[in-house]
């Protein structure tokens, strides 16, 4: 996945990542107001440092729950593996439990968080090439494709399979996205993160966060022939 | 007179659709070119249409993978994982049967120990032994040493006394003397037989 953003990382938190080449520092969003996620993340770290883990650990539970349905959107469509997706998310969560006390409130909660999933999505897709080149991986389970199938409700077998091949379109055409467009795109579009936020994740420039937009939007239009 | 109309560049309808995202504010200007401007609102309309189908495909597809159960079953996995994490580190102690059959096995050998002891003073007292007994070799060494000189200088004394008789031309007396000092020494009744039947020098010399 050559010219892939790898998100900005966090010193304590993610591990493994070097900030892009080119790419400018994160800029600090100190001027955000604290969402309820970073507020909890703060009280979290505070009971942390107090040693009142049970607490603590309670209160991850909502965090957990607050991002999780993101977080699992964001993985799937970086991993296009159901069990991949679901354990990076396992991952990125238990990384930040561990390294919460490093958190700052100088940055939105989900900001930190994202990146420490993209950091971790990033490896694993990075380790799945690697084995994929020795290995012929096995396809997503029929279970996991039986659910894939009924989505969106319609139980007509002409509907399920029309879905199933739009669907696999339109992750083929995603998937010859460039590396950095590829990522901005996800984000945005199944990280629901605005530009601004995508800048501080990847330390690219905010109007270069809509460059990178823009032409994903373009050549998934002109891939797709205008309609998905 | 017709006034050319400028139609919003493709760039500035995405970042109309961004910026309405986002919730913020439009450029006004382009808001309000949006408004007026038919082909370029149905230009806008088309891709949000195509943007909010992928996004609304994708999150479907996600969804469908991920039902409540899975997430809940997430959730309790990580608070599982998470259970361990930060805890300080306890010290495993060992189950108290074990603990009490290492205790019996410790007064047990208090005898053992004794014996030990024991041992090792009696090793202590043979080496110390030994040791003075070494300290004594010289004197014993010197004893024996006399004793050999003595011997030594009697059969020199012997042997300077036969090479006189020798020089003086007494062979005769000295061998007679030798023969007298074997026949005087003690016999064995065993070789008495043998003896007698064997010729002996005084008989062969009276024959001559």
């Amino acid at each position: 996945m050559s010219g892939d953003v790898r998100p900005v990382r966090d010193a304590d938190a993610a591990a493994g990542a070097q900030p892009d080449q080119g790419a400018s520092p994160p800029r600090r969003i100190s001027t955000a107001p604290i969402g309820e996620d970073s507020r909890l993340a703060i009280d979290i770290r505070g009971l942390i440092e107090r040693g009142a883990m049970d607490e603590a650990r309670e209160r991850f539970a909502e965090l957990v729950a607050f991002h999780q349905r993101r977080a699992v959107r964001i993985a799937y469509q970086y991993l296009r593996d159901p069990a991949e997706a679901d354990e990076a998310v396992q991952d990125a969560f238990v990384k930040v439990f561990t390294h919460l006390t490093a958190y700052r409130e100088a940055w939105p909660f989900e900001v930190w968080f994202t990146r420490i999933l993209i950091n971790g999505c990033l490896d694993r897709g990075k380790a799945r090439s690697r084995r994929d080149r020795w290995v012929v991986s096995g396809d997503i389970s029929s279970a996991d494709e039986a659910r894939a199938s009924i989505a969106g409700g319609s139980q007509n077998p002409e509907h399920r399979l029309l879905a199933r091949e739009r669907r696999g379109r339109i992750a083929a055409a995603i998937d010859r996205l460039d590396g950095r467009q590829r990522t901005v795109f996800m984000l945005c579009h199944y990280g629901e993160c605005s530009p601004r936020d995508i800048s501080a994740m990847t330390g690219l420039k905010e109007s270069t966060v809509r460059v990178h937009l823009f032409r994903a939007a373009r050549k998934l239009r002109a891939l797709l022939g205008g309609q998905p | 007179m017709i006034r050319r109309v400028r139609h919003l560049r493709e760039q500035q309808i995405f970042d109309c659709y961004l910026a309405e995202r986002s919730g913020e504010p439009l450029d006004p200007p382009m808001a309000e070119h949006l408004a007026d401007c038919e082909p370029c609102g149905s230009r806008y309309a088309e891709l949000t249409r195509f943007m909010d189908t992928l996004r609304i495909e994708g999150n479907a597809e996600t969804d469908a993978l991920f039902p409540p159960d899975r997430l809940q079953a997430q959730q309790h996995e990580i608070a599982r994982r998470i259970e361990g994490v930060l805890r300080p580190a306890r010290v495993i102690s060992f189950p108290g049967r074990v603990m009490q059959r290492t205790m019996a096995a410790t007064s047990s050998r208090t005898a053992p120990r004794w014996a030990a002891a024991a041992a090792a003073a009696g090793l202590f007292i043979g080496i110390a032994l030994g040791a003075s007994w070494e300290s004594r070799g010289p004197a014993r060494q010197t004893t024996v040493h006399e004793a050999t000189e003595t011997r030594a200088s009697r059969l020199t004394a012997a042997a300077g006394t036969r090479s006189a008789l020798t020089t003086d031309g007494a062979a005769d007396d000295a061998f007679l003397s030798e023969l007298e000092f074997a026949l005087d020494r003690p016999r064995t009744r065993e070789l008495v037989a043998f003896d007698a039947f064997t010729p002996h020098v005084r008989e062969i010399r009276d024959i001559r």
